[in-house]
């Protein structure tokens, strides 16, 4: 892991602290939108709404935790405001017609595409526990919900990612 | 096939465009510097509220000055009256006195 930026008497350096955190903010936002202009865009945002806070952050555990918890409530509201158009629900989602063996890059896709289908807090649950590898007491810190909710929607969208892949794998006997 | 490893692998972290850094900097130099909150008793809706409040207080100040004013006036009277009343009514048990006597 990088080591993190700390900041000086002089304050933070805000280059450094995009340079190592840019990655981090633009997957969790592009895991849950799927959109990469839109993900650039709010990635973006972002750091801009950290420059403006930067005075109020008194750590480098304290940025990170920020940063993902903005950058994944910012990309709710923009998933949430797709939903008013017509979506299809991962139960009715298309499967995936071309999933191959398991550690495949194509399985890899299948499965973004998988969960990108599911509801769009599931989605953010399922982006901090195996993007950031976050447990669900610090989902449920960063998404400011219950842990009983992060852990009960956790197992809930793993059984149907199980289902959709099992199904898909069987339609093409592997 | 472990669902874990998978999501694990299928989720990693990506890069954004290799001048993303230089797009967030070239639009926080651009961006208007953030003015300071304002402080509370500065806000307009405040100013207007302390104004009110004062207005209020001044005009039931006024009132109750009036009040206790008029109060006071009237206890004087009173007392004013009472004294009167009290000399009238040595003067006239001295008149009684004297009448009582010389018709003794």
């Amino acid at each position: 892991m990088p080591e993190q930026v700390r900041p000086t008497a002089a304050g933070w350096n805000f280059e450094s602290l995009v340079r190592q955190h840019q990655s981090m903010v633009f997957s969790i936002v592009w895991h849950i939108l799927r959109d990469r202009p839109v993900a650039e865009e709010l990635a973006q945002d972002v750091f801009l709404s950290l420059h403006q806070h930067l005075g109020e952050l008194e750590s480098p555990e304290h940025v990170q935790f920020w940063l993902r918890k903005v950058a994944s409530n910012r990309a709710l509201d923009v998933a949430r405001r797709r939903l008013r158009r017509p979506m299809v629900s991962l139960e009715n989602a298309p499967e995936p017609v071309s999933v191959s063996d398991p550690g495949d890059p194509m399985l890899g896709t299948a499965l973004q595409k998988l969960v990108a289908a599911l509801p769009e807090k599931a989605r953010a649950i399922v982006v901090l526990r195996y993007q950031e590898d976050l447990d669900p007491a610090e989902i449920a810190r960063v998404l400011g919900i219950p842990v009983g909710t992060v852990k009960s929607q956790l197992q809930r969208a793993l059984g149907l990612l199980r289902q959709k892949l099992a199904r898909s794998l069987g339609e093409i006997g592997i | 096939m472990n669902l874990d490893d998978e999501l694990r692998s299928a989720l990693q972290r990506q890069e954004p465009p290799p001048d993303f850094a230089e797009r967030v900097m070239a639009r926080v130099a651009a961006a208007p510097p953030r003015q300071a909150p304002r402080p509370w008793f500065r806000l307009p809706a405040t100013r207007w509220a302390m104004a009110m409040a004062a207005t209020v207080l001044l005009a039931v100040g006024c009132l109750e000055y009036r009040r206790y004013e008029g109060e006071r006036a009237k206890s004087q009277v009173l007392l004013a009256v009472r004294i009167a009343a009290s000399k009238l009514n040595k003067a006239q048990r001295k008149v009684q006195m004297i009448s009582h006597r010389s018709n003794s």
